[in-house]
């Protein structure tokens, strides 16, 4: 199964995606956790550390000034770009880098045909996608499994993910399912319904101990497992399963 | 003042951009607000009516250039001009364009996002006060969309993805002809935070935005944070930064 995650910068695309890389591993899923982000941090929503987040990138740097080797195939990239994180999590980034060589199957590809042509039929590749909406636009029309919105009840958001759904419905690019993220009230609530009608959606309440695991760089999961945001994060496993 | 704010999603470029921008108008000044991130935001933190269309085909010429076809302002229509007749009217008297939104799943937006580069290199430096908003994250502040600034000013929240996105931005925005780049942090909650920001990013700080609740229920409302409530905290604040701002750059003139 491939499921990606996508949203407006800040509205929690990463923490969603670690949770719910997590969340799956441990129902037994092997699973694949992507860093398409071209800022990538989702080693520190994982809980692989800041230093380890870090050298990942260094790594995939050193590729692009010729200092490191290039991956010969899909299963090297996710080797030698990738750590292991908790739960049994493969981390690997894989955003595209600055001088690609043409043909070359870790940087000569974008992350959505890299997402295209992982087979994930023994588990689940997880993807966060970067902010905004140009992964989603270059996926053409090639159909994933699942495509998490992720949306604030603030305007700004709720535009990028109208803009996101639209795109996901032309293009049939997989099942929807809208994370409703930081959900303080009814009237947060009624925003989100109001402007994404008539789709599945998993509310995620504004929960300050996600703020202070991002404050301290540290996996929700890890350091707030039982607060009612992270329940929910967990919960949106059960969607992305269930069918 | 020509300034262009960069950061991570979320940071907060928007809101202090926008912010920013209605309180230098405010004051009487000429600002010119630029968007050029293809997802909408400057627009709800200016007040200013959403509109997508960007500089209209009808502004426009094709030119031929190094094999390629490419658009610039058409001839006889100066920068000037242009803003005149193409950028939206905002409240304090502030002018806003945009870079013409990301549309459609095959969004023909190469026109007028090469006239907007094109329309801000003719600006003459006396003519307005240029604050801009760049696109999030590290891939896409540097393609040319910031070009015009003379100061960059990255957007810093105090936790390590914040911090670890700015380290990356300011080792890129010293390889751009930006002479100057500052931090500012926001949503700050701690004594810490300011320390924290200057020394994660090896960037003078020269704003410290408290976290404001009223910001948040300002985003929700899609209400400018002046228009919200001139008196909160945040605002306050940014009108510290602008007050820093103006001064340094009385000094290097």
């Amino acid at each position: 199964m491939k499921v990606a995650v996508v949203g407006k910068g800040g509205s929690g695309k990463t923490t969603t995606s670690a949770v719910l890389a997590r969340a799956l591993a441990r129902r037994g899923l092997k699973t694949i956790a992507l860093d398409c982000d071209t800022n990538p941090n989702l080693g520190l929503s994982l809980g692989v550390g800041d230093e380890e987040t870090g050298r990942l990138v260094a790594v995939r740097q050193a590729v692009d000034t010729g200092e490191e080797e290039h991956a010969a195939d899909f299963s090297d990239l996710i080797t030698r770009f990738g750590v292991d994180a908790p739960d049994g999590v493969r981390l690997a980034v894989v955003s595209a880098i600055e001088n690609p060589e043409p043909g070359c199957p870790c940087c000569g590809i974008s992350p959505e045909q890299l997402l295209e042509r992982l087979d994930s039929t023994d588990g689940v590749v997880v993807a966060d996608f970067e902010a905004g909406l140009g992964t989603v636009i270059r996926m053409g029309s090639n159909p994933i499994d699942v495509i998490i919105v992720v949306t604030e009840p603030t305007s700004k958001s709720l535009e990028v993910a109208r803009r996101a759904v639209t795109l996901v419905q032309q293009e049939k690019l997989g099942r929807l399912v809208i994370a409703a993220n930081r959900v303080r009230d009814d009237a947060d609530l009624d925003r989100i319904r109001a402007a994404l009608p008539d789709l599945d959606l998993v509310v995620i309440p504004d929960e300050p101990e996600i703020v202070n695991a991002e404050r301290l760089g540290e996996s929700p999961l890890d350091s707030a497992p039982l607060s009612p945001g992270v329940r929910a994060l967990v919960g949106l496993a059960d969607n992305v399963v269930q069918r | 003042m020509r300034l262009a704010f960069v950061g991570k999603g979320g940071a907060g470029k928007s809101s202090i951009a926008g912010t920013l921008a209605r309180l230098l108008g405010g004051s009487g000044e000429p600002v010119l607000a630029l968007d050029s991130d293809p997802m909408p935001g400057l627009a709800f933190s200016l007040g200013v009516e959403r509109d997508d269309a960007g500089i209209p085909d009808e502004a426009l010429e094709e030119i031929f250039e190094n094999g390629r076809t490419m658009y610039r302002l058409r001839s006889g229509l100066t920068s000037e001009e242009a803003v005149t007749r193409y950028a939206a009217m905002g409240p304090d008297g502030i002018r806003f364009l945009q870079l013409g939104k990301a549309r459609g799943a095959r969004g023909e937006n190469a026109r007028s996002q090469q006239a907007f580069l094109h329309l801000v290199k003719g600006l003459p430096h006396d003519s307005w006060h240029l604050v801009g908003d760049l696109p999030g994250g590290t891939r896409q502040p540097f393609f040319g969309w910031g070009r015009y600034a003379r100061t960059v000013v990255v957007v810093v929240e105090p936790t390590p993805a914040s911090l670890l996105s700015a380290r990356r931005l300011a080792r890129l925005a010293d390889t751009a002809p930006a002479p100057r780049v500052v931090a500012v942090a926001n949503k700050t909650r701690a004594a810490g935070d300011v320390a924290l920001v200057a020394r994660k990013s090896g960037l003078t700080v020269v704003g410290d935005i408290p976290f404001d609740p009223g910001l948040a229920t300002a985003d929700r409302l899609g209400t400018a944070p002046v228009d919200h409530d001139d008196q909160s905290p945040a605002v306050g604040a940014v009108n510290d930064l602008l007050a820093t701002l103006l001064k340094e750059e009385e000094v290097r003139t």
